[in-house]
């Protein structure tokens, strides 16, 4: 035998407390009454007048003494060694994706899938395990493998939606990981099937059982609200249903409802609308979609009208159509170029060196584009053949909506990645695009454009926007996140202290080196303040959910799996804990004394 | 002592004898002796020296034999009021004292109505003398009036009562006295021609103790003390020791050739009085 829990052992005080409560003598209130005549005396009390008095046995001292041993030793959790079989270890894997705060099902699909992990574990036998896996961003080990089901609940109810899909393979990777070495396991997935799937399909270590959350696929949706350079607003909408659908878009103008726009939308189609009727002065612009449907998340978008601050951006380049092109897609940013020969140092907030590395100390921050060998930050050596241009991390906040599948290199300088920098897009062996993490910052890519197709292909705008908001101070204004993506707050060089405060007013303080803000669960407009020597710089982003692939709601296939050969082996032998039986043998303990202090004999 | 709506209602009772009563003057009692009043009691044959004025001349003409015609004498009787003033009267919720106060006016405004004799004494000694008719009323109830309970109520008090005259005796107490016997003053009660009425009066809380817990009980008379843990067990040995104790007063006071008969210190006079009425002690006049 041994005790799961011997610090619980301390209650074993409890008596020696009892013993001496039955030394103490009661102090009793007096009552006076006309006789003592029919006042016969309990066995248990004694007439004495001194504050301690003799121990005598008495039922109700042995009972009480055996209640709280029994209590007791219940509590430091006895449990007889190989007892019992550990038959079985289900973990039971939550999806998080976005879409499972569908309301199709009651109260949602991951409230549904909550309540089933919930039953499940109320169903644990004695020597069945659970473990709980959530897939959000990142799979993450909820509840490590217990029979304890109160744990179990307690692990489910912190368990939340994740604002990215959730990650299938590495679910898997950690389920693997708990039922590796226990044959009996099996691994349980509830799901909408929008969990974000991996290339290839995972090996599954044990019996894999898909459950299906979720009714109907009927869901529309703002898949996109953008203003063009003439001022007027451009909606698209979306129907992901089956169903025609009769909508409105309520327009409000900072908070004021300025529009309804009716529209109706045939199933499995879109919509555009083009609204000019933006009120003048109007900060930030919400557009709703009515009436409700399964998934709130994707009903609503909202647009930073107000002007953004300009930044000055010299790009020294001998002639680079392509970057000069890229950079003026951005709105704000009030582009110089200038040759090589002719560059001079002054007050930009960026410096796009192409080809060229000034000598001297570098302006910061700086993007440098294919630098001479031996100059630059960053020593580069030789010329390198890339082959395949692969991203370095796909979940690199840099390389969001950027696809690398039909991109490549000619030639490029091969470089080792210094301590401080990260790779972003990589070859086989050297990566082409580094960025240093922290002050200051600096990006190097380490090809010639022009000797690459990356420039044709539409990833590199958005790869350059991408970088614009990494290197550029408030790049992050005005611009749409998705919930849960990290937003990389580049503030003024003279801030103190930035203040983030989301859409449900909660305001978080950062600090240099300025984190990555991660708490965009919530869609919605965020407001940043930031504390700069001259006062207060307000500035605004957007969160919202504008992923087709997960408003489109309709319930998905199971994930595709390879099944292996399981070892089979001699089940495990577990720990029978008896705490059960401890508690039962004390209330039957305090029961009886309770009737012998009733009955008053 | 009593108000008017009190004494409205008493003037519909009448106290109960069980015996025919003899006293010094006539009144409004069936005596053991036979006289002349308007109430027919018997025929009896004519004897030598017999009134001739109280031969029935009818009885004679059906019979052709001289009867006489006999009637109920009705003399006064004696009511000897006692009432406990012990210190443990003073207890209970609401207090016995006050009830027993009362009922003991309350008796004693029906005996004197009915022209008996009337006496009201304590345990302890003090009385007032015989009076009757109402205009004792006044007496007697300043007497109870200057009344506090104190001492204690010793049954055996009873037996040096020597004011007490023959007729009936009504003890009104709440018969709480550890460690004493009823039987033997009650017997020498019966010897002395007494009929006694024991009328405990006993509160609420002393019939059905709302006490719970860990205490110090202490004997309001004696001083005694015991400490107890007060569970719902005990109180129903409480109550089953109340009811033999009450069923031991029951018969002692029958083998006394009396009655015994108790009321709550809660109640008013109408619902005491419905006490006697049942136990037979009282009667509607």
């Amino acid at each position: 035998m041994e005790f799961l829990l011997p610090l619980a052992g301390l209650a074993l005080l409890a008596v020696p407390a009892i013993v001496l409560l039955y030394f103490l003598k009661v102090r009793r209130p007096e009552v006076r009454v006309s006789t003592l005549m029919f006042w016969r005396p309990f066995v248990a009390d004694r007439q004495a007048n001194a504050p301690w008095q003799r121990l005598r046995p008495s039922t109700l001292l042995f009972l009480q003494l055996a209640a709280a041993v029994v209590l007791a030793l219940g509590l430091m959790r006895p449990g007889l060694i190989g007892a019992a079989g550990v038959d079985s270890t289900t973990v039971v894997m939550i999806d998080a994706t976005p879409s499972m705060s569908a309301t199709d099902v009651g109260p949602s699909r991951f409230g549904a899938a909550v309540e089933r992990a919930r039953s499940l574990a109320g169903q644990l036998a004695p020597g069945q395990q659970m473990a709980i896996v959530l897939l959000g961003d990142h799979a993450q080990l909820l509840a490590a493998p217990t029979g304890d089901a109160a744990l179990l609940r307690e692990a489910l109810d912190r368990a939340r939606t994740s604002g990215t899909a959730g990650d299938f393979a590495e679910g898997i990777s950690l389920a693997n990981s708990i039922v590796t070495g226990r044959p009996g396991g099996s691994i349980i997935m509830l799901s909408d099937g929008h969990s974000r799937a991996p290339t290839s399909p995972p090996r599954v270590l044990a019996p894999f059982t898909y459950v299906s959350v979720g009714g109907t696929g009927e869901n529309s949706a703002i898949q996109t609200m953008s203003r063009a350079s003439n001022g007027a607003v451009f909606l698209r909408l979306a129907n992901y249903g089956r169903t025609t659908r009769d909508l409105r878009v309520e327009m409000r103008a900072d908070g004021r409802l300025a529009d309804v726009l009716p529209v109706k939308l045939e199933g499995n189609t879109t919509a555009d609308l083009t609204w000019s009727r933006l009120p003048a002065s109007t900060q930030v612009l919400e557009a709703r979609l009515t009436p409700d449907d399964a998934m709130a998340l994707d009903d609503a978008a909202w647009l930073v009208i107000a002007e953004p601050p300009h930044h000055p951006v010299l790009l020294v380049t001998s002639e680079n159509g392509f970057m000069q092109r890229a950079l003026k897609l951005r709105p704000g940013l009030d582009l110089t170029t200038v040759k090589p020969a002719d560059y001079k140092p002054g007050r930009y907030d960026l410096v796009v060196f192409d080809g060229f590395v000034p000598p001297g100390k570098l302006p910061e921050p700086a993007l440098l584009i294919d630098p001479p060998a031996g100059q630059g930050p960053v020593p580069l050596g030789g010329q390198i053949d890339p082959g395949a241009v692969l991203p370095a991390d796909p979940r690199d906040a840099l390389l969001r909506d950027v696809s690398l599948k039909d991109v490549h290199v000619q030639s490029a300088a091969g470089v080792k990645v210094p301590a401080g920098w990260r790779p972003v897009v990589s070859a086989a062996a050297d990566p082409l695009l580094i960025v240093h993490e922290g002050e200051p910052r600096d990006a190097v890519m380490t090809f010639d454009l022009h000797h690459s197709d990356l420039p044709l292909r539409a990833a590199f705008p958005l790869l350059v926007k991408n970088l614009l908001d990494y290197l550029l101070p408030g790049g992050f204004e005005n611009q749409v996140y998705a919930p849960g993506q990290a937003v990389g707050l580049i503030a003024e060089p003279d801030a103190r202290w930035a203040d983030v405060s989301g859409p449900d007013g909660h305001t978080t303080r950062l600090a240099a080196p300025y984190p990555p803000f991660t708490a965009t669960d919530q869609p919605g407009v965020y407001t940043v303040r930031q504390q700069l020597a001259s006062g207060v710089r307000l500035s605004r982003f957007v969160v919202q959910l504008q992923d087709p692939a997960i408003s489109r709601i309709v319930p998905g296939a199971a994930p595709l799996i390879q099944d292996v050969e399981r070892s089979r082996g001699v089940l495990p032998r577990g720990t029978l804990e008896i705490w059960p039986w401890l508690i039962a043998v004390a209330l039957v303990a305090l029961v009886a004394e309770w009737f012998v202090y009733l009955r008053g004999r | 002592v009593l108000t008017a709506s009190e004494l409205t209602l008493l003037g519909r009772l009448d106290l109960t004898y069980r015996r025919p009563q003899s006293g010094l003057y006539a009144g409004e009692r069936r005596s053991p002796r036979s006289a002349r009043s308007p109430e027919f009691s018997d025929f009896r044959p004519y004897v030598s020296g017999d009134d001739f004025r109280q031969i029935d001349w009818r009885a004679y003409a059906r019979l052709e034999k001289l009867m006489l015609r006999l009637y109920v004498a009705e003399e006064e009787a004696c009511l000897n009021l006692v009432v406990d003033s012990s210190a443990s009267m003073a207890l209970g919720e609401p207090a016995k004292w006050p009830a027993a106060r009362r009922l003991a006016a309350a008796l004693s405004f029906l005996g004197l109505a009915a022209m008996d004799r009337v006496q009201v004494g304590t345990l302890g000694g003090g009385r007032v003398p015989p009076l009757r008719g109402r205009d004792g009323v006044s007496r007697i109830w300043a007497f109870l009036a200057a009344l506090e309970p104190s001492g204690t109520g010793d049954p055996d008090a009873l037996r040096q009562l020597r004011w007490l005259r023959p007729g009936v005796t009504v003890l009104i107490s709440d018969f709480l006295v550890e460690d004493a016997s009823w039987a033997a003053p009650l017997a020498a009660l019966a010897a002395r021609r007494q009929e006694p009425v024991l009328w405990q009066v006993l509160a609420p809380d002393e019939e059905r103790p709302t006490l719970a817990g860990d205490l110090k009980l202490v004997d309001h008379e004696s001083e005694r003390a015991r400490e107890l843990t007060i569970t719902p067990g005990l109180i129903a040995d409480y109550q089953r020791a109340l009811a033999a104790h009450r069923a031991g007063l029951t018969r002692a006071s029958q083998a006394a050739g009396g009655r015994f008969l108790f009321s709550s210190s809660a109640d008013d006079l109408e619902a005491t009085m419905l006490a006697g009425l049942r136990s037979g002690a009282v009667r509607r006049g």
